[in-house]
């Protein structure tokens, strides 16, 4: 608690010394902002207008249909018909949102958005027609849309499920403008850590390609360190020849001083050089040997969304328009304006459906490059990453080294000890300048690899505590940031430590949780999943069961049992999942469902598929063929139960990615034999 | 050079021909409902039908189709009656983020005509290298079971 109020104080002397600061103005990154929303601001999502409601949705919508939850919500509240209200994505013309970040869409929004609406239906029933209505906060208890009933617990057709299925133009790439042209931004095929950009170039064979219309030298900020070559062309297809035939050299200040990133991520060559300075947990373990003693390692991994991320951009009457697929329109379009010396007022960024963002979205990258080349060339121009740039500019899931240690004595956890090195997921050099960076690293710790690591279980005496190192490749926030890994990890320890125990590993997390609401789902998920049944067995193959669990940003609850088969030649399949979820009060099950089963398929996937390649610092890989994910022969049948509850609603969207991985992992040892300490699992590993 | 494209027939502009078919059609004849997803013909996001066999439109010159027929995905509902593959993507909740659905429709659009009595595995085959990073499979499995009754 002492740790989190100082971290507060820190961040306040740092923001106050940024605007003291005239001499280093130009080094002032754009930091998002995250103001929470109230019902005053909420009043700006919601309007009437000619016996119709418009409902400018305040989140970003990528998949998990938060569009329509909300629009759930306002209907009840308004009790207006689901054909008469209309949702539309916001534009940055109104008042400003925080980014759509950490699962809070529902949790955070609903509310406000609920006591907007009833301050606009009691006007409209007070005979109000036009103007501004004033919000009385209202308690929780009369407002209708926070209680189960009717459109609260249902499960509608999906706002904009239509234009899905039939092919409607709903994302950034499918925008078009009159005159557009087509642009990409070439950059050096190295670490975005170290200074590079352009030196020399073959303007007359790029000129030779049909279609060429321009290079352009002033192309943006760079991306990390990597200044870029800009490329505009009459049709998209003609980049690949463009850039190809410019046969761009380049200066690169490399190698970066960590490109060996095995090493500098190696927990136990970190914890011999001394303890970590992060701690989340400062209990203090007896000293002695260990019952458990894990090296675990998870890999970078890619975000890995089917759309490369896109803008159009446009510049007219001095104006500049952007349509994006971001999780932050407003973090843009300041940064925008910062970027190329304009008001905030004359940029405009207008929100599109995300195909796929999962914490990979929240920068300013492509929608600079397309401003750049639009102001350059005085024409629309549309800019999508090819999926090679999505992995070597964007950021990933930062890898992490845990050194895990637990003790048991009498079927309980004495003493456990978590020891874990990673990268920033938070403050990444995306937001934080390097000048800043050491106070932050020294003071502010990472909340991102922190998260997740104070296991939800009563442990004796415990000790958890953490280190970052910066690396030649972006780190930064990936659906659940550190709880996939740190949970992954946790749930490894502990069935080892029943093991230890003689105990089953189900009664053992249940011997050792302290929250009821997570006792309740790995009870149900126990029942639903037939747990203690044994398996029937299947000639030439090894079967298992296994159970994980955990708890989200403290008040979302999920727990997952997995059943694997494995062969001789170690090849895995995941033959069945069951997870149960408690995230308070659901608005749209089916949607909750989908989350679930999103998660559980990445939980999969951290066990099997994910880990994204890099050489001398920098990504290597170029396609998904480089950094699967998983496909539809991997994925089973999927049981998800929802738990029942009134209480305000919470998280969704990363909830069971806590408790799959674990589920998974241990399923393979309890068919195997073989703890897996290296993701994802080899077939050497497992091979007979 | 021309095509039929969702019943009509249309020029192919020599500029495009060498252009890969699916920027032909999002950025010339804005059917924007094909993806572009990995642009190697790897993750599907483009796939659509010619000549009744799915195809990857990034991977396909779009002068190639000159004299075949293209179905997109904007060529499947008749008016307001969509193709019983889209209702039942609806009636199953599907989509999550979307971006590969169109794909992954027409694929399975394709595989109805190909195999109407269909098993799991008649599924898995088909639409294995129909990539989607939210975790939509198992609805797609459903969604297409159920659609097979009804086409």
């Amino acid at each position: 608690m002492r740790r989190r109020t100082f971290l507060a104080a820190a961040a306040g002397g740092l923001v106050a010394l940024i605007g003291a600061g005239v001499g280093v103005w130009s080094q002032v990154p754009v930091i998002p902002k995250r103001p929470n929303p109230d019902a005053e601001t909420a009043l700006g999502w919601i309007a009437h207008r000619d016996e119709r409601f418009t409902l400018s949705l305040p989140r970003a919508e990528m998949g998990q249909n938060i569009a329509t939850a909300l629009k759930q919500i306002a209907c009840t509240e308004l009790g207006a018909e689901w054909n008469t209200v209309d949702v539309v994505l916001h534009a940055t013309d109104m008042p400003r949102v925080k980014a759509t970040v950490g699962s809070e869409s529902v949790m955070l929004f609903a509310e406000p958005l609920a006591q907007a609406c009833a301050a606009l239906r009691d006007a409209l029933a007070a005979g109000q027609v036009a103007g501004q209505v004033r919000v009385t906060p209202r308690p929780m208890a009369a407002l209708r849309a926070l209680r189960a009933g009717g459109l609260i617990g249902a499960s509608p057709e999906i706002t904009q499920g239509r234009g899905i299925v039939t092919g409607a133009p709903l994302y950034a790439a499918d925008m078009r403008l009159p005159g557009m042209l087509f642009g990409r931004v070439l950059r050096a095929p190295a670490s975005v850590e170290v200074p590079s950009g352009p030196l020399r170039w073959n303007l007359d064979a790029a000129r030779a390609i049909p279609g060429f219309v321009a290079v352009i030298e002033d192309c943006g900020p760079p991306i990390g360190q990597a200044q870029g070559l800009g490329v505009v062309a009459a049709r998209p297809g003609a980049l690949d020849a463009i850039a190809e035939a410019l046969g761009v050299h380049w200066s690169i200040a490399g190698p970066h001083p960590r490109s060996d990133i095995a090493r500098v991520i190696d927990v136990d060559a970190r914890l011999s050089t001394g303890t970590l300075p992060h701690a989340v947990l400062d209990g203090a373990p007896d000293d002695g040997p260990w019952d458990v003693d894990l090296r675990v390692d998870v890999p970078m991994a890619a975000h890995g969304p089917i759309e490369p991320r896109a803008a159009l951009a446009s510049w007219q009457d001095s104006a500049l328009r952007v349509w994006a697929g971001a999780q932050d329109a407003f973090y843009v379009r300041d940064f925008l304006a910062d970027a190329f010396g304009l008001s905030g007022e004359a940029v405009s960024v207008q929100s599109c459906r995300i195909g796929g963002a999962f914490g990979g979205k929240t920068i300013c990258t492509v929608e600079a490059e397309a401003a750049a080349l639009t102001l350059a060339t005085g024409s629309p121009v549309k800019v999508q990453w090819t999926r090679a740039q999505e992995y070597a500019l964007g950021f990933h899931r930062p890898p992490s080294s845990h050194r895990i240690r637990a003790r048991v004595a009498q079927g309980r956890i004495t003493d456990w000890d978590h020891a874990q090195m990673s990268s920033h997921i938070l403050f990444t050099a995306a937001v934080v300048p390097s000048w800043m960076q050491r106070g932050t690293d020294i003071f502010a710790g990472d909340g991102g690899v922190a998260r997740g690591m104070v296991a939800p279980y009563v442990l004796g005496r415990a000790r958890a505590a953490y280190d970052m190192v910066r690396l030649p490749v972006h780190a930064g926030p990936w659906r659940g940031l550190g709880a996939g890994p740190n949970a992954l990890a946790i749930e490894s320890a502990i069935d080892e430590a029943a093991r230890v125990a003689g105990v089953d590993p189900l009664a053992f997390r249940l011997a050792h949780v302290a929250d009821p609401l997570l006792t309740a789902v790995l009870e149900r998920v126990g029942e639903i999943a037939a747990w203690g049944r044994p398996l029937a067995s299947v000639e030439g193959l090894r079967l298992g069961r296994g159970v994980g669990c955990g708890t989200y940003k403290v008040t979302s609850h999920a727990a997952a049992v997995a059943d694997v088969s494995v062969d001789s030649r170690g090849r895995v399949r995941v033959t069945r999942l069951w997870c149960v979820h408690d995230c308070g009060l659901v608005i749209n099950p089916d949607q909750v469902r989908a989350q679930c089963e999103g998660n559980l398929i990445w939980s999969l996937g951290m066990v099997l598929t994910d880990d994204l390649p890099t050489a001398a610092g920098h990504v290597t890989a170029q396609s998904f063929a480089d950094a699967p994910i998983p496909r539809m022969t991997d994925v089973p049948a999927i049981i998800v139960d929802l738990i029942q509850s009134d209480r305000p609603p919470q998280g969704a969207g990363e909830t069971a990615i806590v408790a799959g991985p674990g589920a998974i992992a241990n399923a393979i040892r309890a068919a195997t034999g073989q703890r897996l300490v290296r993701f994802p699992v080899r077939t050497e590993d497992l091979a007979t | 050079m021309s095509f039929n494209l969702n019943g009509q027939s249309h020029d192919i502009p020599p500029d495009w021909a060498d252009e890969p078919l699916l920027f032909l059609l999002r950025e010339h004849f804005a059917l924007t409902g094909a993806k572009f997803g990995c642009g190697v013909g790897i993750c599907g996001a483009c796939t659509i039908i010619i000549d009744g066999l799915p195809a990857r439109a990034c991977i396909t010159r779009a002068g190639d189709v000159d004299g075949l027929s293209v179905r997109t995905i904007e060529g499947l509902a008749e008016r307001d009656a969509l193709h019983p593959v889209q209702q039942a993507w609806l009636d199953f909740g599907v989509p999550q983020c979307g971006y590969c659905q169109a794909g992954q429709i027409m694929a399975a659009v394709a595989l109805l005509v190909q195999v109407p009595d269909l098993s799991d595995d008649d599924i898995d085959v088909a639409m294995d290298g129909n990539l989607c990073r939210c975790g939509t499979y198992p609805r797609i499995r459903a969604a297409i079971m159920s659609a097979a009754e009804r086409v």
